[in-house]
């Protein structure tokens, strides 16, 4: 009679847990997503991004991103350029191929959000905020961010030189649920 | 002498165009790629007879100077320029939609020579009036 006890409250303790864990949405990254980048001198685009997101507007608390971008799939248009961005004087695409964020916490920010998160360029991983807006159409929706990475936070190129430091980020993620 | 003259440039342009679009052809059967969005054929055959229409006027011009050492001269800064021209598609910056800007160079360098060979090898035929 005892062990029913245990494992009818263990059970229903087990039932309790799961009905109030809250899962947020999975949405599935489509592949025509953008994600492209732009400076005085240099700009292009990365072909491969991919990753898992989930997000509620309801509940922030719950929701996070972990997305990776292939570093060798940079195209700037030009061959010399794209090889020259993917060599260790720049990315080091050999020795570090993905470009990797991992979200701590999104917050609401006005009609917007913002994301703040692990970034790890080029080996050096910091924390970054990013902006971003959520734009949801039935079961498809559109993630916007635009900001600024400073370059020689994550040593990528040598300070200063014909590229700007500061590089703007354009991010368009459409996905479906 | 300067009708006979662009009438060669006309002739070897259009010569040197549709070499350049059979290696296009080729190119893309062979490797994948074509970029025969960016490099239409209007676009082979228009730059292919103003290169060589080009040649023709400089050709006249250095004659006038140069009287009898027009040939070797000319032949000099063509095949010169040719070479300089070939600048152009490793700085070119092609829309992001193109899987492989690399290959690229592979296609058009060769195309930048076809109007000095299409010219050099049609000028024999026109040696004796121009």
């Amino acid at each position: 009679m005892k062990k029913l006890i245990i494992f009818s409250v263990t059970l229903l303790l087990i039932a309790a847990v799961f009905a109030f864990t809250v899962v947020s949405p999975v949405w599935k990254i489509t592949d025509k997503y953008n994600i492209s980048f732009s400076s005085n001198e240099a700009g292009g685009i990365f072909k491969t991004f991919k990753g898992s997101i989930a997000f509620d507007e309801q509940n922030l608390a719950v929701s996070n991103f972990d997305v990776t971008v292939d570093v060798a799939s940079i195209n700037t248009g030009n061959g010399l350029q794209n090889k020259h961005a993917k060599s260790d004087e720049w990315f080091d695409a050999a020795k570090y191929p993905v470009i990797h964020y991992v979200s701590k916490k999104i917050v609401k920010a006005g009609t917007a959000y913002q994301v703040t998160g692990d970034l790890e360029i080029h080996g050096v991983k910091k924390e970054f905020t990013i902006p971003f807006t959520f734009k949801r159409t039935g079961n498809t929706a559109t993630f916007n961010g635009t900001f600024n990475v400073n370059r020689n936070d994550f040593h990528i190129g040598k300070p200063g030189g014909d590229v700007s430091d500061i590089i703007k980020v354009e991010v368009a993620v459409p996905v479906t649920k | 002498m300067l009708k006979k003259l662009l009438l060669l440039g006309v002739i070897s342009g259009l010569l040197a165009g549709i070499a350049s679009i059979i290696y296009q052809k080729v190119y893309a059967a062979s490797l994948g790629e074509g970029f025969t969005e960016t490099v239409t054929i209007a676009k082979i055959l228009g730059s292919s007879v103003a290169g060589t229409l080009i040649a023709a006027v400089g050709y006249f011009l250095l004659s006038k100077v140069l009287k009898g050492n027009t040939e070797p001269v000319f032949n000099l800064i063509f095949t010169i320029l040719s070479f300089v021209t070939i600048l152009g598609p490793f700085a070119a910056k092609l829309p992001m939609t193109i899987e492989a800007p690399e290959l690229f160079p592979g296609l058009t360098i060769p195309m930048h020579f076809f109007p000095a060979l299409a010219w050099f090898t049609l000028k024999p035929l026109f040696a004796k009036s121009v």
